[in-house]
């Protein structure tokens, strides 16, 4: 929302501070200016000038003029415009000055050199008239009539949203002055509204949408372009000058933040306005030359046809204000902020209207509205007049309730002291009423434009005094509060353990998005109907929620491969799994890959089970069958405590080039489990001894399973078993391997003799002979 | 005369001792010396012959003689095992710059990093650390944070809607809600976690990022307590000392609410690029907690007062790390990643 400098001056008296100043200061105590920026620098330096003679150029359209300028003396320049005529008087720009356009230099133009040029409205920018040079009432060297140099204060538009009464000049200038201690001096006179009767019928038939409508009737209107000061400040701040009713129409827009609407009376069917929902299929044909279909939540202005305004958002192309208006009716209502909202979002249209309804405008403001657009009519639409007295049909509201306000509770709330003299002076200077119940203790009244929905409680009003005092007079300090370790997270704890272990290991932190796709669901062989769906997304890699983190693994495989031929990278993340009636359950996961461009993967999946041993001491793998996305024979279930709790796995080879081992762990079951109870055994205190044994075995038969096999056997003699190595070739058959472990054994209260030990050696050899084993003996 | 044979023997045994060229050298002389058949025993042998007093006199001589070999002896021999041992040491000698086998060490992200020392500044503080679900209940995620169905602050966030009538969180704030409900006043956490925003992706703009929101309530706390915890978690964050500001900013669910500002970490305040020349860097956005967010989650606001905060971790993530490309952090690219 852009603010004019000027503007903002004439309402409060006695500004003193710089634009940039100011706009600190509302950033600092109401809401945040962006940015504050000079806006037509260079009138400083284009003046009035008359033109003495004007001669025209032989074979051209352009005329050597000669010019009076009052401030630069006389000056020859060329000008091509068809009304430039001697004795009238126009703008002169002097060369080395910069236009919107461009900068004016010095130029040879048909023969003859120009020094500075007579300009438009629109070379000026002033307003949008490009088809002859400015014609001014002004003596030479005088400024052009109402077109000062300015700034623009860029608040925000995020700052305000709650705030409906800064989205006009006066809003913004009511914080300045209370800001800068100055008075305000508010335009609108409301003893220009007439006191005849109406000579419109105004029927609300939805008061919940729309609270008000007022309105005016005019006539012996006479639509022209607008005077110079009218244009130049709506070009200011951004609004494009159309014609002087519908200017001044925006101009109080922007100045109290109540929009209006202009209808050409002699285009409306019957004496009455309709304040209705849309009937259906009614459609408008609106001021943007866009048909809109309206639907029965949309709020209308209707005559006896049909509809004429999408009311609080667009008016009518039908309707609406053409050069020939000679009546019109003046419109300035109060709509229902959701609806207005919700009916912009609908028709995909915001206008300068709906953005300050969809706010929550004050409902008392439409008379003001109409109060200031009588006296500004009267200026710029000479021998217009009212046709007859104020239409005006409301609802009845409430008084907002005054609030409370117990001065030592705010001051708890703010962190420091503040007088009440000055608490009383901040809320009057925002208009608030103030009633001193008892000293501390205020009675405080909310003004209109504020209680829609920004000030209703006590805390509003700590904000009030807050930010006028100013927070920066805030000191922090310390809470005096009892001081005890926080509950534990042990979720986090956990998941930071886990990250501190992988990256030890080597592995790569990799953050994926939630989202996954249908088409790589299908690719994963899972089914997109199991997914949480994303019922809005943008793009179709949002479609659904994963419920593996495994597909975007696989993506930074890809996409790293390119880069390197060997590396390891994981994730710790959620899986979102539907869950019917209610949310969905969302269980934490850790994926770790190891890629190998090259090699026979063993290494990989190997490192991965190491890693997993690292997590979960004494965890095993045993053999899965493999899902679509993993290599049919190395594919195997992780357990732990009896629990399987993940897959260990090299990706489908059709997957990804090269090998990439992955390790998927749910970690919500490994946290659940928890590591063993760890529980003391005594010191050995007899040493132990150790032999060998060989086992031949099929090439598919598992280590693992032999391993266990002998620990069984081995029972509580066994100190501790290693796997040497295995073997297979000859002189073992064809399909045999010879696996090899050293054991050590002991008794707990005395040394095995050798044939104990003997003993225990030929147990174990029995009883794997008895599972089906050979010995190698 | 036994004795005069004896020091001539001690003298060559001794300069042979000195000469030997190797420990073998040297154990042929000390076997043909001191061993059990060797010189000295021979003599040992002899001082039988010889008279009583004589005998203890010669003796005596013998064993003095016997131990300055023995001595001379042991340094020599210690002398070749010390060379022996510096040379084995010399020969040891491998260049340690050839890289070391294994895999090179692996990071975090650089998210993971920044979140967990702004998790141990609060912890510190005692500050709970908690966490709450991706995908969310309307409710949570706005109603109870006094974002009504109709409030323009919906239209802020463009949120993604899932089935079953769920979205994606579009802040932390909801984690306030599940705080409060779970845990009760009096509180302090803070909820560190990933959110999701319907929007096109570019260099400033991603769908997903990382917020950490934070909140206390307690009997008394005011906008000085506020202040006090945000400079306290700002200075750690950037390892000194910042100077802060409040300005008024709007959130549905504070009330007075603010945006906090840090003094330019580049210029000092006196406005560079970074800080678009206001000698400002916009923070974080705070207040303190609006009575009907306390209100809706159980809490009687007149008993009970709080603070809250919402911090954009990616952002300052990137702030911290001068990146300039959101879409990095979920790239997986491990040439990004592997630089933290």
């Amino acid at each position: 929302m852009k603010f004019s400098y000027n503007w903002i001056c004439e309402l409060v008296e006695g500004v003193q501070v710089s634009p940039k100043e100011l706009g600190h200061l509302i950033t600092m105590k109401t809401a945040e200016c962006e940015a504050v920026e000079p806006f037509g620098e260079h009138l400083a330096k284009v003046c009035a000038a008359r033109v003495v003679e004007a001669e025209p150029i032989p074979g051209t359209r352009n005329k050597k003029v000669l010019v009076n300028t009052g401030r630069y003396g006389l000056k020859t320049v060329v000008c091509g415009a068809p009304n430039c005529r001697p004795g009238m008087t126009s703008a002169y720009v002097p060369a080395g000055v910069a236009l919107p356009g461009g900068e004016i230099r010095c130029l040879e133009i048909s023969g003859v050199v120009s020094d500075g040029m007579l300009a438009s409205g629109a070379e000026l920018g002033v307003n949008r008239d490009a088809e002859g040079i400015l014609e001014l009432l002004a003596e030479p060297g005088e400024p052009i009539p109402g077109c000062r140099p300015d700034w623009v204060l860029e608040i925000d538009n995020k700052s305000i949203t709650h705030r409906p009464d800064l989205w006009g000049h006066l809003g913004l200038a009511r914080e300045v002055a209370a800001i800068l201690r100055l008075p305000l001096r508010d335009p609108v006179r409301l003893d220009w509204l007439p006191e005849a009767a109406a000579d419109l019928e105004i029927e609300i038939l939805n008061d919940e949408l729309c609270p008000r409508y007022s309105a005016l009737t005019f006539e012996m209107v006479s639509v022209q372009s607008s005077p110079l000061w009218l244009a130049y400040r709506l070009e200011t701040i951004g609004l494009n000058p159309i014609n002087n009713i519908v200017d001044v129409t925006n101009y109080i827009m922007a100045e109290l933040a109540q929009p209006m609407h202009a209808f050409d009376r002699d285009t409306l069917r019957g004496n009455t306005i309709f304040v209705r929902t849309a009937a259906p299929g009614e459609f408008l044909v609106a001021l943007n030359g866009e048909t809109y279909k309206l639907d029965p939540a949309t709020v209308v202005i209707a005559d006896a046809r049909g509809p004429v305004a999408i009311g609080g958002v667009i008016g009518g192309l039908d309707t609406g204000i053409v050069a020939g208006t000679r009546r019109i009716v003046l419109e300035s209502a109060n709509f229902h902020a959701s609806s207005i909202r919700k009916t912009s979002g609908r028709l995909k249209l915001r206008t300068d209207a709906s953005m300050r309804f969809e706010k929550g405008q004050d409902p008392a403001n439409t008379v003001r509205g109409l109060a200031r657009a009588i006296e500004l009519f009267q200026e710029i639409s000479p021998g217009i007049r009212l046709s007859g007295g104020l239409a005006d049909a409301k609802r009845e509201l409430p008084p907002p309730p005054r609030i409370a306000l117990e001065l030592d509770w705010m001051e708890r709330k703010l962190g420091r002291e503040v007088a009440r003299e000055q608490v009383v002076e901040i809320l009057r200077a925002l208009a608030f009423g103030v009633e001193e119940e008892s000293p501390r203790r205020l009675l405080v009244s909310v003004p209109s434009w504020r209680a829609t929905r920004d000030v209703s409680i006590k805390d509003d009003l700590v904000e009030e005094v807050g930010r006028m005092v100013g927070y920066d007079s805030i000191t922090p300090q310390a809470p005096l509060i009892p001081s005890a370790p926080p509950p534990a997270n042990e979720l986090r704890t956990f998941h930071h353990a886990v990250r501190e272990m992988l990256a030890a290991q080597g592995f790569t932190e990799v953050y994926n998005y939630s989202f996954v796709s249908e088409e790589t669901a299908r690719r994963f062989g899972f089914d997109p109907a199991e997914h949480v769906a994303v019922l809005n997304p943008i793009a179709s890699d949002q479609g659904l929620l994963r419920k593996s983190l495994v597909p975007g693994i696989w993506k930074n495989l890809l996409d790293n491969s390119r880069h390197f031929d060997s590396f390891r990278l994981f994730e710790i993340g959620y899986e979102i799994h539907k869950r019917p009636g209610e949310l969905p359950d969302e269980i934490d996961h850790l994926a770790a890959a190891v890629y190998e461009r090259e090699g026979d993967g063993r290494p990989g999946l190997f490192e991965l089970k190491r890693l997993a041993e690292c997590l979960m001491p004494g965890c095993e793998v045993r053999p899965a069958s493999a899902r679509p996305f993993e290599h049919p024979a190395r594919s195997w279930e992780l357990r732990w405590r009896e629990c399987a709790l993940g897959r260990l796995f090299e990706l489908h080879p059709t997957l990804a080039a090269g090998r990439a081992a992955v390790l998927d762990v749910d970690l919500r079951k490994m946290r659940e489990l928890g590591p063993p109870p760890k529980r003391y055994q005594p010191l050995r205190r007899f040493p132990s001894s150790a032999f060998d044994l060989s086992v031949v075995a099929g090439l598919r038969d598992l280590a693992g399973d032999i391993e266990k096999r002998l620990v069984e056997l081995a029972g509580e003699n066994l100190e501790s078993i290693r796997f040497l190595r295995q073997y297979s070739g000859p002189p073992l058959p064809e399909g045999k391997q010879s696996l090899t472990w050293r054991l050590s054994v002991f008794a707990a209260d005395h040394t095995l003799t050798a044939e104990e030990v003997g003993a225990i050696r030929a147990r174990l050899i029995d009883g794997l002979r008895a599972a089906g084993y050979d010995l190698r003996l | 005369m036994m004795e005069k044979e004896l020091e001539a023997l001690a003298a060559r045994a001794l300069e042979r001792i000195e000469a030997a060229g190797s420990p073998e050298e040297l154990e042929a002389v000390r076997i043909e010396v001191l061993g059990r058949k060797g010189a000295l025993a021979r003599f040992s042998k002899q001082l039988g012959t010889l008279a009583p007093e004589e005998r203890a006199r010669v003796g005596r001589i013998l064993n003095s003689a016997k131990e300055q070999l023995e001595r001379s002896f042991e340094a020599r021999k210690e002398a070749f095992h010390r060379r022996a041992l510096e040379q084995r040491l010399e020969a040891e000698w491998f260049d340690l710059t050839l890289p070391a086998p294994g895999p090179r060490p692996g990071s975090l992200h650089p998210v993971t990093q920044v979140q967990r020392e702004i998790e141990e500044v609060f912890l510190s503080m005692g500050f709970t650390v908690l966490s709450g679900p991706e995908v969310e209940t309307e409710y949570n995620n706005f109603d109870a944070l006094n974002i009504p169905p109709d409030h323009p602050a919906r239209d802020v966030q463009d949120t993604f809607w899932v089935e079953g009538g769920h979205l994606l969180r579009t802040h932390t704030s909801p984690v306030q809600v599940r705080g409060m409900e779970r845990l009760g006043p009096p509180l302090r956490m803070i909820a560190p976690g990933r959110v999701f925003r319907n929007e096109e992706v570019d260099a400033s703009h991603e769908h997903t990022f990382y917020q950490l929101e934070g909140m206390m309530v307690d009997r008394e706390v005011s906008v000085a307590h506020l202040v006090y915890f945000m400079k306290q978690m700002l200075s750690a964050v950037f390892r000194r000392e910042v100077s802060v500001r409040l300005r008024p900013g709007y959130f549905p669910f504070v009330e007075p609410g603010f945006e906090l500002d840090i003094r330019c970490l580049i210029c000092g305040g006196s406005g560079c690029a970074v800080c678009k020349y206001n000698g400002w860097l916009e923070q974080l956005g705070c207040g303190l907690v609006h009575p009907n967010v306390l209100r809706m989650s159980g809490i009687d606001p007149e008993e009970w007062m709080g603070f809250a905060f919402g911090l954009g971790l990616t952002r300052l993530v990137m702030m911290r790390y001068a990146i300039d490309d959101v879409r990095l952090f979920q790239s997986g690219d491990l040439r990004f990643l592997m630089q933290f």
